[in-house]
């Protein structure tokens, strides 16, 4: 990610209010509200953001609890915890990442539905295809079922 | 055309009076010289060469003797020169001139750009950086428009020009600190020493941008430009509304 960085929170610094800046911010220390970029936010190991975060591309190693929206790109790193829903464009969440959460991809949705429903439509018609077969083999004798004494009763 | 304020404490020795004053008749651009006393003040004397109609107002010292003058011609038609003598780093880039030589060679040049300045409540204003007096690491709360920052810092630097910030905007003051854990038990500071401390040292530096902004800290703390107190916490820290015009160099930073 670029660091042409207009705005930086240190560590053990506590931010309350509304940030907002044209060009990219990073975030080691604490924040309660809303974190807007128009270009990158990278939220640091020690960052703590209680808020929505929005930008074009977003890092996260912190932990936030919040909505997150990427317009671009969304990396959550080993060490990143969110709990909020997301929403980015592209999305990737490394091994040991933590989020609970919803995810929504708004530029694949559409094609992703369709490829869903025609997924879903070839499973259905596998199916029938094997139940027909099913229906259609001679049925087992009742002497090999018998053996286990489910039909011997009369 | 030219009126000089000479702060001759900052000259070591007497005969360099004498060769910044020749060399400046040497290139022409000679004038009327001051110099700032008990008698008459810096800003006294501003006032006075703006009264007698002098278009350029020169300092020949130091950030302290520029930043009396800037704060007096900001919003005036009169430009400002700035030979430099004992003056900081910062000073000499922004005018784009490290001896008192390329200083008088670049008011001949009369190039002229218009920049904001810092202004204190007070009315006491800056051209490169504010810094807040601080004897040990103290708590202290940055209001900006939309947001507060709260931390207990070591440094504070609120920043009008400097060539190591990149600017985003002409009217921005730039608000750099270093920020301390609140409480650092003896393990904290141990892992520190040693070290081990996972949180980086360059993690612990802020910066913020901001046209306005108020400065708290528990007690009252001074704010100097370089050594000089010229404001003390509580205080609202503001760009200028209006530009001066200062005569500057092809080597100045702010150019770039």
């Amino acid at each position: 990610m670029e660091n042409n960085i207009d705005t930086i929170i240190g560590v053990n610094v506590t931010l309350k209010g509304n940030l907002y800046n044209k060009g990219s911010i990073q975030v080691n220390g604490s924040v309660e509200g809303e974190v807007k970029s128009d270009e990158n936010i990278i939220i640091g190991d020690s960052a703590k953001i209680k808020g929505p975060v929005i930008a074009k591309k977003i890092e996260v190693s912190g932990e936030v609890i919040g909505t997150i929206e990427a317009f671009d790109k969304l990396e959550i790193n080993p060490t990143g915890r969110i709990t909020g829903d997301l929403k980015a464009k592209s999305l990737i969440i490394k091994e040991g990442a933590a989020f609970v959460g919803k995810s929504l991809m708004p530029s694949a949705d559409a094609a992703d539905i369709t490829d869903v429903k025609k997924e879903e439509k070839d499973k259905d018609d596998e199916t029938e295809k094997e139940i027909d077969e099913e229906i259609s083999k001679p049925a087992d004798k009742p002497e090999s079922v018998d053996k286990l004494g489910f039909f011997s009763k009369k | 055309m030219y009126y000089y304020i000479f702060d001759i404490k900052r000259c070591k020795n007497k005969s360099l009076v004498t060769d910044i004053k020749s060399y400046l008749s040497a290139l022409g651009i000679s004038g009327e010289f001051t110099y700032p006393s008990t008698a008459y003040t810096t800003e006294e004397l501003v006032e006075l060469g703006i009264s007698k109609k002098y278009n350029t107002i020169v300092g020949i010292g130091s950030d302290d003797l520029a930043n009396s003058i800037a704060s007096h011609l900001c919003g005036r038609p009169e430009a400002m020169g700035m030979v430099p003598l004992e003056a900081s780093p910062e000073l000499c880039s922004l005018i784009g001139a490290k001896t008192w030589r390329e200083g008088a060679e670049n008011l001949r040049y009369r190039k002229i750009t218009n920049m904001k300045i810092g202004k204190t409540a007070n009315g006491n204003g800056f051209l490169t950086d504010l810094e807040l007096g601080l004897k040990g690491p103290t708590e202290v709360t940055i209001e900006f428009r939309d947001y507060l920052v709260q931390a207990k810092i070591t440094k504070l630097v609120i920043s009008n020009f400097n060539p190591e910030i990149k600017k985003i905007g002409p009217d921005f003051l730039d608000v750099v600190f270093e920020s301390v854990a609140p409480e650092q038990n003896v393990i904290s500071r141990l892992s520190n020493f040693l070290g081990l401390s996972k949180e980086k040292q360059n993690a612990s530096f802020s910066l913020f941008r901001g046209r306005s902004l108020r400065l708290f800290t528990s007690s009252q703390i001074p704010l100097t430009v370089k050594g000089q107190q010229i404001a003390k916490t509580p205080q609202l820290i503001e760009t200028s509304d209006e530009d001066l015009r200062l005569i500057i160099g092809k080597k100045s930073s702010i150019l770039q």
